[in-house]
């Protein structure tokens, strides 16, 4: 099965690299930014330019995200976060793509921008901590953390 | 030896760094500081700014402690050493993020006795003379996430072959 993995660098890409166990026979394929620390990055990749809050790069992303996803077809798309994953995870939805969103492991106690938008996009909706299943709602489930 | 680090975030995290200079200026142990996008430059200190994965295990196995900001990836990555860390949150009001989130793992993990959270960095000396009493345990990882993506990869496989099956015979 061809798997999209969409994280930012840092922590969000060590939480994705702990959980490769999970894709191991896979055809899986990196989504992430440009950045010294995702040149090592030994898997098949794109990189596109750090979103940040900037809302023009966002839109910029979302017509790249689009060429991307319809030329590659994932199956199934996973993201541990975080700004990156937004207008892949639209696009998805448009192409009726199967989406599981993890919510990242530092956030124990409040949302994250992202988590808030993307729980109403994905098709699983994952949180690291049983404190955070009340804070979203019905749909959030927690089904362990990365450590 | 003494590791810090501040992670790969864009912002820098200066009031560690210039703290842990001073520090360095006083006590034997040697220091050595991975300081990132930090602007200040250590004078009693060895540092770096960014360097490859296995140099950053190297060093992380041969220290003694572990200073390190609240990030996710770090913090991941050095439960599974068996050292004393002392962990120092990033806040906005310093300009060292975008918010106060590194404040939650940081208390979690105080909280669990698996770091010393120091979130006033004039008390970070004494944090630092504290490790020296503390054996940490090994953290021993939990596969229930792993398990959970496995099946769920493995029912989509089904469905997806059943489908296909579906689709030659009709």
């Amino acid at each position: 099965m061809k798997i999209a993995l969409i994280c930012c660098q840092g922590g969000h890409l060590t939480q994705m690299l702990s959980l490769m166990e999970a894709f191991e026979n896979q055809n899986v394929f990196f989504i992430t930014y440009k950045n010294p620390t995702t040149d090592q990055l030994k898997y098949r990749k794109y990189r596109v330019e750090n979103i940040g809050t900037n809302l023009w790069r966002m839109i910029k992303t979302f017509f790249i995200a689009f060429k991307i996803i319809r030329n590659e077809k994932p199956n199934l798309i996973v993201s541990t976060g975080a700004e990156i994953a937004i207008p892949f995870y639209i696009v998805a939805r448009i192409l009726k793509i199967k989406t599981i969103y993890l919510e990242s492991w530092c956030r124990v106690k409040t949302k994250s921008g992202t988590g808030r938008m993307l729980y109403h996009f994905s098709n699983v909706f994952l949180v690291q901590w049983p404190e955070m299943l009340k804070k979203y709602g019905k749909k959030a489930r927690y089904e362990g953390a990365v450590i | 030896m003494i590791f810090v680090t501040v992670g790969t975030h864009y912002l820098g995290f200066e009031r560690l760094i210039k703290k842990v200079d001073e520090i360095a200026g006083k006590i034997d142990e040697e220091v050595i500081a991975q300081i990132g996008s930090t602007d200040y430059k250590p004078k009693n200190m060895a540092y770096f700014t960014f360097v490859e994965e296995e140099k950053m295990s190297e060093l992380f196995e041969k220290s003694r402690i572990i200073v390190t900001h609240s990030g996710a990836g770090t913090f991941l990555r050095i439960l599974n050493y068996n050292k004393p860390i002392v962990v120092i949150p990033r806040f906005k009001k310093f300009n060292e993020h975008i918010d106060d989130h590194q404040l939650e793992l940081a208390e979690v993990f105080n909280k669990k006795g698996k770091a010393i959270a120091v979130y006033d960095i004039k008390n970070l000396e004494d944090a630092l003379e504290k490790t020296k009493k503390i054996i940490y345990k090994k953290n021993i990882k939990n596969k229930r996430l792993i398990t959970f993506l496995k099946d769920y990869i493995g029912k989509m496989e089904n469905e997806n072959m059943h489908g296909s099956i579906d689709s030659i015979s009709s």
